[in-house]
């Protein structure tokens, strides 16, 4: 968890965000906060208002309800003082195809009366060997890392990353992945937007999972949907010399015939386990095609993410 | 991560001059814009010369005319059509959407633009009244060469706003060289770019008179002749390009987008619809 020191207010809070766009609300009352040092995943299908958010945020559009800090700014106010401390990596473009990755870096960091030092900023984003290639010439990984390194380059305590890593090769994805990780160790800030389920997981501290504009759960990664603790779904086959009707810790499904799995969905899978071995233990036996699973992150989030679409479809 | 450093933002004018120093780089990298802005009117003043015949336009040889208005027709595209193609294309390309946000403040960008419109206009007239003097015979008016500064001058700033006012209304890159050209050309045509408008029909008078190409170009034009003696421009079109000029500035602090697509209104529309389809589609 990236921790911030007792006392240091957030970097980021959102309060009763609200962004229409016509009669629909794309973001509807959604409030989180985002301590100093933290990496933040807003995490959702698309659609959901995580682009809003973020771009609301980074200043780049105007909100129709609640408030918002960011280092203790209002981001709609386009004060220069907020975005000397805050780097922006879009969802695409925003390169001039003619310019070289050092002219690039060079000119923006002409732009920021603090700026990290350019050959060091392309060296961490793994660009030094092209330095002097004309943007037109990077493959589509590269124009990423040259955009997170113009992102970086006004030394930000404050990082926002569109779906960083969309389109990407898994390789690509890898390193990218590693260079985000690596801001952890600078204590920079970063909020993220990802529909991937095994970024979040490797990245974020905390996630905020959002659907149809709401903020549906707030939580670790690990702890998504109760995914710590509940829906763990534990099965073996019956063996011969034992009865059905004498396995412990009930109901278990049944299967059609005896030769088949008994399965349970159980809150209480240490519970439920040691009623089941012990049971199986004192008469003697292995139970086989013993297994215990934990719902994946992609069951627990289809789960949460598909009731919203439901209980939110009501009230349109 | 030191937050405990103050961070004093660089002067705008600072940030300004790198601005106009990132246009010209741009431009030099960029086989339209310097064809636009200093190949073409020279293939232009060079075609004309040589195939139209030897006729004195009011009393001076032909190229004592078509020289000042080879150099009306550079402003027109280092400024007005450069300033459209450029802007509306580092609009959809998201260079302004990134730039917006940096702290470089909105104003520096279109400083930047209008200096490198400017610093091109300058080295393209000069070129093009170098090839004319050297080639074609004119004459350098001396006295009258200040008159001629002042009504570039006034060029360049009035058809680089009014460029950057026009990009407000294109919605996409492909039509900006379109519109740029379609509201230019004719203008320029019946304002005495090309041809000397010596005697034309009232109505058409009227027209060019209601623009301020019309004032420029007579201007420019009239500072290359021997017999100018005062200001060339009368007060009514000196009205006329100021007039335009303040209101390509009010449209700019309207209605000027840092956003790729088409106007906010019409893009948060279609994006709502897109959203609501996929509302009514979900599980």
């Amino acid at each position: 968890m990236g921790g911030s020191p007792a006392g240091q207010p957030p970097a980021i809070v959102v309060d009763g965000l609200c962004k229409e766009y016509g009669k629909v609300r794309a973001v509807d009352g959604v409030s989180f906060q985002v301590r100093r040092g933290e990496i933040y995943a807003l995490l959702g299908p698309n659609g959901a208002g995580k682009t809003s958010t973020v771009e609301i945020l980074e200043g780049h559009r105007r909100r129709s309800g609640g408030s918002v800090r960011v280092l203790g700014f209002d981001p709609g106010a386009g004060d220069r003082r907020f975005r000397e401390r805050v780097g922006i990596v879009l969802q695409s473009g925003g390169i001039d195809a003619e310019l070289t990755v050092w002219e690039m870096v060079s000119l923006y960091a002409g732009l920021y009366a603090r700026p990290r030092d350019v050959a060091q900023t392309i060296e961490q984003v793994g660009l030094t060997a092209k330095r002097r290639a004309k943007a037109r010439t990077l493959s589509g990984g590269q124009v990423r890392r040259l955009d997170l390194a113009l992102a970086l380059i006004g030394d930000p305590e404050v990082l926002f990353l569109d779906e960083p890593t969309t389109g990407f090769d898994p390789s690509a994805r890898r390193d990218a992945w590693d260079m985000i990780a690596g801001l952890r160790r600078s204590g920079t800030t970063v909020l993220l937007t990802s529909h991937y389920l095994d970024e979040v997981q490797r990245l974020a501290d905390r996630v905020g999972v959002m659907s149809h504009g709401h903020l549906l759960e707030e939580s670790t990664p690990d702890a998504l949907g109760g995914r710590d603790v509940s829906g763990t779904v534990i099965s073996f086959r019956l063996p011969e010399q034992l009865r059905a009707s004498e396995i412990p810790a009930g109901p278990w499904d049944q299967p059609e015939d005896l030769a088949g799995e008994f399965t349970m969905h159980t809150d209480e899978p240490t519970r439920v386990l040691l009623a089941l071995t012990q049971w199986a233990v004192g008469h003697g036996v292995e139970l086989p095609g013993l297994t215990v699973v934990r719902p994946s992150l992609e069951d627990v989030y289809l789960r949460i993410t598909g009731q919203a679409g439901v209980g939110a479809g009501d009230g349109h | 991560m030191a937050t405990e450093v103050a961070r004093r933002s660089r002067p705008p004018v600072v940030l300004a001059l790198g601005q106009v120093r990132y246009q010209l780089v741009l431009l030099l990298r960029s086989p339209l814009g310097l064809f636009l802005s200093i190949v073409f009117p020279l293939l232009l003043l060079v075609c004309l010369k040589v195939i139209t015949p030897a006729r004195p336009v009011d009393g001076l040889p032909y190229a004592q005319w078509l020289t000042p208005a080879m150099c009306a027709f550079c402003l027109l595209n280092a400024c007005y059509v450069t300033a459209i193609i450029g802007i509306v294309l580092a609009r959809e390309e998201g260079i302004l959407k990134r730039l917006r946000g940096t702290p470089l403040p909105a104003w520096t960008y279109l400083a930047g633009r209008s200096g490198s419109a400017f610093v091109t206009s300058v080295i393209a007239s000069g070129v093009i009244i170098a090839t004319g003097v050297a080639f074609f015979n004119v004459s350098m008016i001396w006295h009258a060469l200040g008159y001629f500064a002042a009504a570039a001058f006034l060029g360049i700033v009035c058809f680089f706003l009014l460029g950057a006012a026009v990009t407000t209304v294109v919605a996409k890159s492909e039509t900006a060289l379109p519109i740029a050209f379609g509201t230019m050309l004719p203008l320029a045509f019946i304002s005495g770019v090309f041809f000397a408008v010596s005697h034309p029909p009232a109505w058409l008078h009227d027209l060019a008179s209601a623009f301020p190409v019309a004032p420029i170009t007579r201007a420019m034009e009239d500072s290359f002749k021997p017999a100018t003696q005062s200001w060339p421009m009368p007060v009514s079109g000196l009205l006329v390009v100021l007039g335009w000029s303040a209101a390509a500035v009010v449209v700019i602090a309207l209605a000027f987008r840092w956003e790729p697509g088409p106007a906010p209104a019409a893009r948060g529309l279609g994006r709502s619809r897109h959203w609501l389809r996929r509302w009514h589609h979900a599980p």
